[in-house]
């Protein structure tokens, strides 16, 4: 089954074909929902049958066939595939969510009229592209499609490109992410000098490893990282994503919640086998995701758009992701264990299923509002009973409440960032920010949830439920956020599952059973100081939110109002960006204009100057007088006379 | 025979004359017959080189002294050709001094 594996993004890409390029029309139902469906079903089918051969044992990570796509002299690149149970995680997460997605898209764009037909094309080019990101055994390839799907994702943050802030918006994503692809590109630039190869098979076995000097490993690593810091909105990068959320809410939740900001989370985990050969690319890594972890919890704090509370709330998360994978590296050189890696990813699957509930759920909310403002909604609760239920169950497994997907994924990653802390300390106070952001993350979600849904409505809208085909991807995403977190104690396990991705860097150690696993998670003591957290925070939303006749200005009133101005200005990031950075480049800029008018066009000019003039003064020869002429030709020949017959033979020509 | 550098050195004063012509005078018309001149210095070299050539290999190989013929041909049509020209240009100009004609200049 794995080797049909490379069929799986053509089937929504034979639907991007079909959509953009049909009649009008033959598009049927919904401007072409209809070929968007069969093209994710299509996908998904296939996604999962490839894995269950995964979850059977088997993976492809080597002698897949591959073709030739280009050859230069003796050197030929070939592309493949590639898939272990890192890349099943990720077909699992973009096949259901992207699925999901399009059927909610069929009620959610229901408004938009023709422009569905633009919506449903780009979606299924980028679910395609997304696939062959995941499953691409070649980091060229790999790149390809990562600059695909940050095409993707300019083209639907701006899918009402006709409002100003939405263009921008897509401009804005597109070219802080490509700081970050630029330097993915640095990165694997320095692998190929040294390999001479891009395949993960060459790259990642021991002679690949070895092939590159240590101090060119940690600047490959940390470029590479760099890629992932641009496309998974990591500090000092993550500006863009909260700005993507000009475009529709599926949007947000397929490509900047569920799928595409995963990519740069799913680019370190796979580097995996580079990033632990160089520890202090894994200290970066572990550092800037604890920063972006707590960083984007806090400016979620004062956020008024239903959406940006989310978009942060997602930076936040995929900070704790590249937290864990940063500390996972650790515990794989010291303790042989893959904790870190496996919790990360776990993380990574259930954050998708649930933040992706999020923003479907926001998405309805909007819907039947038509505002993303906060203050404007309340007391929706009543009417949308399915939305809010669905996004309480969201919420909650956000904060991290058992048995919710999130609280297994969010205590394993915390665990393993104490761990690492026994090799480095750093790793605690990473780890001190994670449980802060843990009880700050409850917070937001349920100032969130109580601000949207309950008390009395703020303003005079007139909400109603959302359509069944809203609200039945609602309930099986809720679902999905419910039971997902089980998937620790199946079978084997989700850690030993995940372990078999990386067991070429482990030492062959034993992995836990899952009854070590339930212990070690309910005899921590950790566990219940994250638990107490989240509850604390719950409980302030509640008492700040909901229990009518709190003073909320107490808190604004703090340093004196000035950290209620800078939470609500996020942090000022946004502004430095707008008035130092873009200033800086804009100098940049005006200098670049100079040197290119008066330099290089002065160049330019000055020889069209230069043959003009000397034109006006050669003319001069011409001056109709035939014998002039004549004479000069006779000249001519006798110069060429002398030339052939005397100056070249004397030469020795 | 008259050996070859006499002919040589005839055709060449002959050619340098004809040049000389059509450098100096003023007269289209002159300017014409110098360059029958040159053609004429032109012809004897064919013509000579054909008879040396003969006698040099015994044989008889008449071409340059065809190729003669053909170039006189050719003259006479050119001299028509000429002075149809100076002709109409004295029409327009009332001159024949080359001088005078220059309006095809810059």
């Amino acid at each position: 089954m794995l080797e049909y594996a490379w069929l799986i993004p053509v089937f929504p890409f034979v639907a991007f074909m079909l959509i953009a390029l049909m009649p009008k029309r033959t598009l049927w139902w919904e401007d072409g929902a209809v070929y968007a469906i069969g093209g994710a079903l299509g996908a998904m089918g296939l996604s999962f049958l490839v894995v269950w051969d995964v979850v059977m044992g088997n993976t492809l990570t080597d002698g897949s066939q591959r073709f030739e796509w280009l050859v230069v002299g003796d050197f030929s690149l070939t592309f493949g595939i590639w898939i272990d149970q890192l890349s099943a995680v990720m077909l699992v997460v973009v096949s259901v969510v992207g699925t999901l997605v399009v059927f909610y898209s069929g009620g959610y764009m229901h408004g938009e009229g023709e422009t569905r037909r633009r919506y449903y094309a780009e979606i299924m080019l980028f679910i395609s592209v997304m696939y062959g990101l995941v499953i691409a055994d070649n980091y060229l390839l790999m790149f390809i499609f990562w600059e695909l799907v940050g095409l993707c994702s300019y083209l639907l943050i701006g899918f009402w490109y006709e409002r100003p802030s939405a263009a921008s918006a897509a401009k804005r994503a597109f070219i802080v992410t490509r700081v970050g692809d630029i330097m993915f590109m640095a990165g694997i630039i320095i692998l190929f000098k040294y390999v001479g190869s891009l395949d993960f098979a060459e790259l990642f076995s021991g002679a690949g490893v070895a092939a590159v000097p240590s101090d060119m490993m940690i600047l490959a690593t940390a470029l590479i990282f760099g890629g992932a810091i641009g496309k998974s909105a990591q500090f000092p990068l993550h500006e863009w994503l909260p700005d993507a959320m000009e475009g529709p809410t599926t949007v947000s939740a397929l490509i900047h919640a569920a799928t595409m900001v995963k990519a740069g989370v799913y680019l370190t985990a796979r580097s995996y086998p580079l990033l632990v050969q160089a520890p202090e690319s894994l200290l970066f890594v572990a550092t800037i995701g604890g920063i972006t972890a707590l960083i984007a919890a806090t400016a979620a704090l004062a956020q008024n758009d239903i959406k940006r509370v989310l978009a942060y709330s997602t930076i936040s998360q995929l900070g704790y992701m590249t937290l864990g994978l940063g500390a996972g590296g650790y515990l794989v050189i010291h303790a042989d264990s893959a904790a870190g890696y496996s919790a990360a990813t776990f993380h990574l699957m259930n954050h998708a299923f649930f933040k992706a509930l999020l923003f479907l759920c926001a998405g309805s909310v909007i819907h039947a509002v038509g505002t993303n403002d906060m203050r404007q909604m309340g007391g929706l609760g009543k009417v949308m009973k399915i939305t809010s239920l669905t996004m309480l169950i969201g919420s909650l497994a956000i904060a991290g409440m058992p048995p919710l997907s999130g609280f297994w994924s969010k205590d394993e990653v915390l665990a393993a960032v104490w761990h690492a802390g026994e090799f480095d300390p750093m790793f605690t106070l990473l780890w001190l920010m994670g449980i802060a952001t843990a009880f700050l993350t409850a917070f937001y979600m349920f100032r969130m949830w109580f601000m949207t849904f309950a008390g009395e409505p703020r303003s005079d809208y007139h909400a109603h439920e959302s359509p069944k085909l809203m609200t039945v991807p609602l309930m099986i995403l809720a679902g999905l956020a419910v039971v997902s977190g089980f998937a620790l104690f199946i079978g084997d396990g989700f850690k030993a599952f995940m372990e078999g991705s990386i067991d070429g860097l482990l030492a062959g150690a034993g992995h836990e059973s899952v009854l070590d696993v339930a212990v070690e998670i309910f005899t921590d003591p950790l566990t219940y100081l994250t638990l107490a957290l989240a509850i604390m925070g719950i409980v302030l939303a509640w008492k700040m939110y909901y229990v009518p006749g709190f003073d909320r200005s107490v808190f604004a009133k703090g340093f004196n109002g000035k950290l209620q101005k800078a939470l609500e200005n996020r942090w000022y990031i946004s502004k430095f960006y707008d008035d130092f950075a873009v200033k800086v480049v804009y100098a940049a800029s005006l200098v670049a204009d100079a040197f290119d008018r008066y330099v290089i066009d002065g160049i330019v000019n000055g020889f069209a100057y230069l043959g003009g003039n000397m034109g006006q003064v050669l003319r001069r020869l011409q001056n109709g007088n035939v014998q002039r002429y004549t004479g000069l030709i006779v000249v001519g020949i006798c110069l060429l006379l002398i030339l052939v017959l005397y100056v070249l033979p004397w030469g020795g020509w | 025979m008259i050996p070859i550098e006499y002919w040589l050195v005839f055709s060449s004063l002959l050619f340098v004359i004809g040049a000389y012509g059509v450098l100096t005078r003023r007269n289209a018309i002159v300017v014409l017959m110098c360059i029958e001149i040159m053609l004429n210095a032109a012809n004897i070299n064919l013509v000579m080189f054909s008879s040396y050539h003969s006698t040099l290999h015994t044989t008889v190989d008449s071409t340059g002294q065809v190729f003669a013929l053909f170039s006189i041909a050719i003259a006479a049509a050119e001299v028509a050709v000429g002075l149809a020209i100076i002709l109409s240009v004295y029409r327009r100009y009332q001159t024949v001094d080359v001088d005078k004609i220059n309006i095809l200049r810059w």
